[in-house]
């Protein structure tokens, strides 16, 4: 991973040192491994790691000579200054070297063999680089029971930890999950969980990645694949519109493995991954993928080649009017070629629009600065409005934390109670009051030099009053950022291609449509679930849907054609930051799948209209390129870090807030990560699953003679929920249910009205 | 105005001064009356520095300057942390100071307290002294209620308290950064310093930490005058050490002695009442069990600072550790090595894998399966372990097996080419005179 923290060399502050008789410079105050590193003098570490905060100075491998200072130095904890004289290669340093390696490997079992982490490992590489080469230990090594599951997720060979303590840092610092700890002393040191249970937290895939030797290993990449066998590929999660940056391993052109990049995107995800971005790729793998293209006729289900499938496509498309409806994870190659096909005459007078928030009204936000995650850093204020970003953009939550530690003051108001509300000041508003907390963050703001303002997607776009309130004081802060807490993982590329949320859905009403296609869209499982089914009942014409894993609309639709998962394809997503960053396959994919923009470009040849491009990269160049939110961006200055886009003017209107009244309460929706179908479906998080629940205050429970655990059902204007159990929390305000979105069987979304996030309900005992 | 004899009340007066009248009438207090709102501190702060105290738990560094560190101007709470995790083997001196005379050591802490605008005091006792931890819990409450400690000390503008936390049995937590880890509901380990305890010690605040000798020194010191102090021995180390004699002496015990002017033979012989019959001298552990080890030929050596260095070993704690000849140097550094493996804290490579190979190889030579070889591979461990860590635990695991190997070289190779060494007799019980 990345063990050196990048140096800005080109920084005004620039001091000079003699590095092993060379001068080099770095500026002042980098930490010397980092300016030796960066001036190409590797200096050896195994407990540094810059991004868990300051070094600790653990493992004594750094140890170098500095003139003038007795002893020996720790490379990773001294700051570099003017003049300094430093040897990394004198006979001094080298024999430190030797000994803290020959040590390190004294209790070490050396069994690189059969080690997963062998081939890729810190300690072997640099045993091998800087180690004495040969073992003076001769006693019997230490031997444990192997492997403890650390949690069903983690193995931990004990007999391998080299007590580095960066698994412990993460935890206590980093994650803050306050879980991981050291127990025993001395050369019996052991890592565990605090009280002994298995660590099971958001965030404990990374101490896979950081761990320098095989201790800490993931479990279902367990004797899967060794390094020389396996190719990676950077990539970017399609799991939540924060788009962290991944590196997909692939073996046998089987995706294996998802780890944070070696060399981290700072402006993302500073190479961290929740534990759903690293290892929920095996839904790939579960029943509800769709591996065969499936024609529904009278008689029954017939599965036909992907060939025959887009054969079939077509000659459904044919002389229709068609109506196309892209999810909220559809790149912006796929919408891209369909706004192409309609605009060509492929599809002549096609109607499209995508599933999501609607939030064309925030626009007066999205025109202010925008941030980066990464600014978060550096901020010495952070304001959250609105949202749940822990649960629903789950990155967010280590930012926080980690301005939090340098000291920024963290301030959060809105409906929902969230984890990170604890790092500071917080105002608990009513939905729709959210403008009243907005009105007295001035005085923070104004007292503060870098404050960064999180804001919520939805939350703001049911809350006039509150866009209105934070303009106006985004407006009068002109030295604060904003960043966009979004709802939808494309949601910001599709709609900066000027997709509507509105539209299509009034044409079938209207009885304008002949033909659907959804393409990685499930309108009845989305916001507005019982809306869509009226319609389609009523709908005479075929169905196609283009979705990689089953859902209600694919055991609906006339014809489903399997695409490809995120995994395995290439495309383009646009993060709730403005990023437009590369997916890229990782894995071949069922033999009869194929990408969605790659069926979009086959049903086009079969409709007698060959488009101008055939891969991703030419239809990013035709039909993606030509919008005024992507002039100028290509997939080579999007690379693997990604290129910021610009802000776009959107044609999204909202409809008016939603404040609660006598007799209804406020339903707000909060979109679990780990409490949605897609954590359901994989085995590998299993015991990391929230359950769906209706959170209430006890008061508003007392009030519907509910209690924890009975069960009870939405009702609103736009339809009934499913039942669910109830959940007494004092910290939701009174009058409001938090409920979740995309839980599986999708309980909540018929409570909704299409494209909104809250709705006024009646509650009824199931 | 009189000459104490000791600067420990409680030996000057001959009885426990556990009662606050008691310590009182023995001149008690005194300290706090005359400086608290009487004196300004930074004044106070320069008799401390002007007496010449050297802390008196192992590392001696001087108490004054120590003190003087601690930022004038930082907006932070300041603290006085006292260190009574007296874990060194062979050391009891700060056992009795706190249960004899717990009065002093409170008096010294709040001297230290008004010297550097201290805004609490905490004593971090080790686990294993319950009772001396109730003696000094029902002090702290008699001081509070007689107004030497809590809001406006004798009225002055002065609030100051003090407060007792048990540490839970680690050596480690003896260590000042690893105390106050342990202190703040961490794991002890140490801190990698800079920054030192004194700009970002206890919550990141100017901490003062000194042992319990160091502190109960205050009170004389400011009630005699910094001159007094300084007078008493050594110039560059002046004072009174209290020295805890154990091993095979007649009369094991605490002896306070003025540095400098008595020797280890006298200390040995004369107050501790010499060897049993017979016997003589082979090894001493003079400063606790961290120094290296001094021989027979050693015994004239002064007991104070700069003389102990000459000599080879520090004076440490004076926790004084004596072997006569009956005693296997071998085993013995073994059981020395088996204490520091057992108590390094696990956090540096060196002194975790170190200690636990030095241990792993004596063990060996003990049992009979050393080979020559095996003393070579000791010497080139030591330099690999001693200096290349955080604190200097590891150099006090280093030192007595360092040192017992190039002192008596001839018992190690003994070991080896005679497979082991005997299993010694068992100690007689001494009879305590």
């Amino acid at each position: 991973m990345a063990d050196y923290a990048p140096v800005d060399r080109a920084a005004d502050n620039m001091v000079t040192f003699e590095l092993n008789g060379r001068t080099v410079s770095a500026p002042a105050g980098t930490i010397l491994a980092d300016a030796a590193y960066a001036a190409g003098v590797e200096i050896p570490i195994f407990c540094y790691e810059p991004r868990l905060g300051p070094p600790i100075g653990a493992c004594r491998m750094c140890l170098v000579e500095i003139e003038g200072m007795r002893g020996m130095q720790t490379a990773c904890s001294t700051p570099v200054t003017q003049d300094m004289v430093v040897r990394t290669n004198s006979p001094a340093a080298k024999d430190a070297q030797d000994g803290v390696l020959e040590l390190l490997l004294a209790q070490h079992p050396l069994d690189c063999p059969v080690c997963d982490k062998g081939g890729e490992c810190p300690l072997q590489d640099r045993t091998f680089k800087f180690g004495p080469g040969k073992s003076r230990f001769i006693e019997p090594k230490r031997h444990f029971p192997k492997p403890i599951e650390l949690s069903s997720r983690i193995a931990l060979d004990r007999e391998r930890c080299i007590s580095c303590f960066r698994c412990v840092r993460f935890s206590q610092d980093v994650a803050q999950d306050g879980q991981l700890t050291m127990q025993e002393r001395g050369a019996r040191s052991e890592i565990t969980t605090f009280t002994g249970d298995a660590y099971e937290a958001r965030f404990s895939g990374n101490i896979t990645d950081i761990c320098p030797v095989g201790a800490l290993t993931s479990i279902p990449y367990r004797f899967v694949a060794r390094p020389w066998d396996i190719t990676n590929t950077p990539s970017v999660c399609g799991s939540c519109p924060v788009g962290c940056n991944t590196e997909l391993t692939t073996r046998d052109g089987e995706l294996k493995r998802i780890t944070g990049r070696d060399t981290p995107n700072f402006a993302v995800e500073e190479g961290w991954l929740c534990d759903k971005g690293r290892w929920g790729y095996d839904v790939a793998m579960s029943p509800s993928r769709l591996t065969t293209p499936i024609v529904r006729e009278a008689v029954g289900d017939r599965s036909v080649s992907i060939e025959d499938g887009v054969a079939a496509a077509a000659s459904l498309l044919t002389g229709r009017r068609v109506g196309i409806l892209l999810g909220g994870t559809a790149t912006l190659e796929e919408a891209g070629i369909a706004l192409d096909l309609a605009a060509n005459g492929t599809l002549a007078n096609a109607v499209l629009a995508r599933l999501g928030v609607a939030s064309g009204n925030c626009a007066p936000l999205r025109a202010v600065t925008g941030a980066q995650l990464g600014d978060i850093d550096a901020a010495d204020l952070v304001v959250i409005v609105g949202g749940d970003p822990a649960a629903q953009q789950p990155i967010v939550e280590l930012r926080v934390r980690k301005a939090r530690r340098f000291g920024a003051r963290v301030i959060s108001c809105g409906a929902r109670p969230h984890a990170l509300e604890s790092l500071g000041e917080f105002t608990r508003t009513a939905p729709g009051r959210l403008g009243d907390a907005i009105a007295g963050l001035g005085d923070a703001i104004a007292q503060a030099s870098r404050p960064v303002i999180l804001w919520d997607e939805a939350d703001l776009a049911s809350d006039p009053g509150a866009i209105e309130a934070l303009s106006g004081l985004l407006a009068a802060s002109p030295h604060a950022t904003q960043l966009m807490l979004g709802a939808d993982v494309n949601g910001a590329g599709l709609s900066a291609l000027g997709v509507p949320t509105t539209g299509l859905y009034e044409a079938i009403a209207a009885d304008e449509i002949d033909a659907l296609m959804c393409v990685h869209a499930d309108p009845l499982e989305a916001a507005g679930s019982v809306a869509w089914q009226t319609a389609l009942d009523g709908f005479g014409g075929p169905v196609i849907a283009i979705a990689t894993y089953a859902s209600t609309m694919t055991e609906r639709a006339d014809l489903v054609l399997p695409a490809l998962a995120m995994w395995e394809q290439e495309g383009t997503l646009v993060s709730m930051t403005n990023r437009a960053q590369r997916l890229r396959p990782g894995a071949a994919g069922p033999a009869q799948a194929a990408a969605g923009w790659e069926i979009l470009i086959a049903i086009a040849h079969h409709l007698g209209h060959p488009p101008a491009y055939r891969t991703a990269a030419s239809a990013f160049g035709h039909t993606v390129a030509s919008h005024p939110a992507f002039r100028g961006v290509t997939p080579d200055l999007i690379g693997t870090d990604g290129a910021v886009v610009g802000a776009w003017p959107t044609a999204d209107t909202h409809p008016a807030a939603i404040v609660a009244d006598a007799d209804h309460l406020v339903l707000v929706a909060t979109r679990d990560a780990f409490g949605d179908d897609m954590t359901a479906r994989s085995h590998a998080l299993r015991t990391a699953v929230s359950a769906p629940v209706l959170r209430m205050h006890p008061a508003t429970a007392q009030a519907l003679w509910l209690n924890d655990h009975d069960r009870a059902v939405l009702v609103s204007d736009a339809g009934n929920s499913t039942a669910l159990s109830v959940l007494c929390d004092a910290r939701v305000p009174e009058g409001v249910i938090v409920g979740p979105l995309g839980a599986p069987g999708h309980p909540i979304e018929g409570a909704l009205a299409r494209n909104q996030h809250q709705a006024l309900v009646r509650v009824e005992r199931a | 105005m009189p000459i104490l004899n000791s600067v420990y009340r409680h030996r000057e007066a001959g009885h426990v001064l556990t009662d606050l009248a008691a310590y009182r009438a023995a001149g008690g207090f005194a300290a706090i009356e005359q400086s608290i709102g009487e004196m300004e501190p930074d004044d106070l702060l320069y008799v401390f520095h002007r007496s010449g105290l050297r802390g008196r738990g192992g590392a001696g560094f001087p108490m004054g300057r120590k003190a003087s560190f601690l930022p004038k101007d930082a907006k932070l709470a300041k603290y006085v942390v006292c260190n009574a995790d007296e874990s060194e083997p062979g050391t009891f001196k700060d056992r009795e100071i706190i249960e004899m005379n717990p009065f002093q050591l409170i008096e010294g802490m709040v001297l230290a307290g008004y010297a550097i605008g201290a805004d609490r005091g905490y004593i971090y006792i080790r686990g294993e002294y319950e009772h001396q931890a109730r003696v000094l819990d029902a002090a702290l409450i008699a001081a509070r209620e007689a107004g030497f400690l809590g809001d406006k000390i004798l009225r002055s503008d002065f609030s100051y308290d003090i407060t007792l936390y048990r540490g839970a049995g680690a050596y480690i937590c003896g260590e000042e950064t690893g105390l106050l880890e342990s202190l703040e509901g961490k794991r002890g380990q140490p801190r990698l310093k800079p920054p030192f305890p004194a700009v970002a010690g206890l919550y990141s605040s100017p901490t003062l930490i000194n042992n319990v000798e160091t502190l109960s020194a205050l009170p004389p010191i400011v009630t005699q005058g910094a001159d007094w102090y300084a007078a008493l021995g050594p110039e560059k180390s002046p004072g009174t050490k209290i020295f805890s004699i154990s091993g095979h002496v007649v009369r094991p015990g605490n002896y306070e002695v003025v540095l400098g002017e008595t020797t280890l033979r006298e200390l040995i012989y004369e107050h501790a009442g010499g060897l049993r019959e017979g016997r003589q001298v082979k090894a001493v552990w003079v400063g606790g069990s961290s120094v290296p080890v001094l021989g027979a030929a050693h015994l004239d050596t002064p007991l104070d600072y700069e003389s102990l260095n000459a000599a080879g070993t520090f004076l440490g704690s004076g926790g004084c550790i004596v072997m006569d000849d009956s005693g296997c140097i071998v085993r013995a550094t073994l059981r020395l090595a088996s204490f520091y493996r057992h108590e390094s804290c696990g956090k540096c490579t060196p002194c975790r894998e170190g200690t636990n190979w030095m241990e792993r190889i004596l063990q060996r030579m003990v049992d009979g399966d050393g080979r020559m070889e095996d003393l070579e591979l000791l010497e080139s461990l030591f330099g690999r372990i001693s200096g290349k860590v955080l604190c200097a635990l590891a150099d006090g695991a280093v030192a007595p097996v360092a040192s017992a190997i190039k002192m008596f070289r001839e018992d190690f190779v003994a070991a080896v080419t005679n497979g082991g060494t005997p299993r010694p007799a068992p100690m007689p019980v001494v009879e305590v005179r």
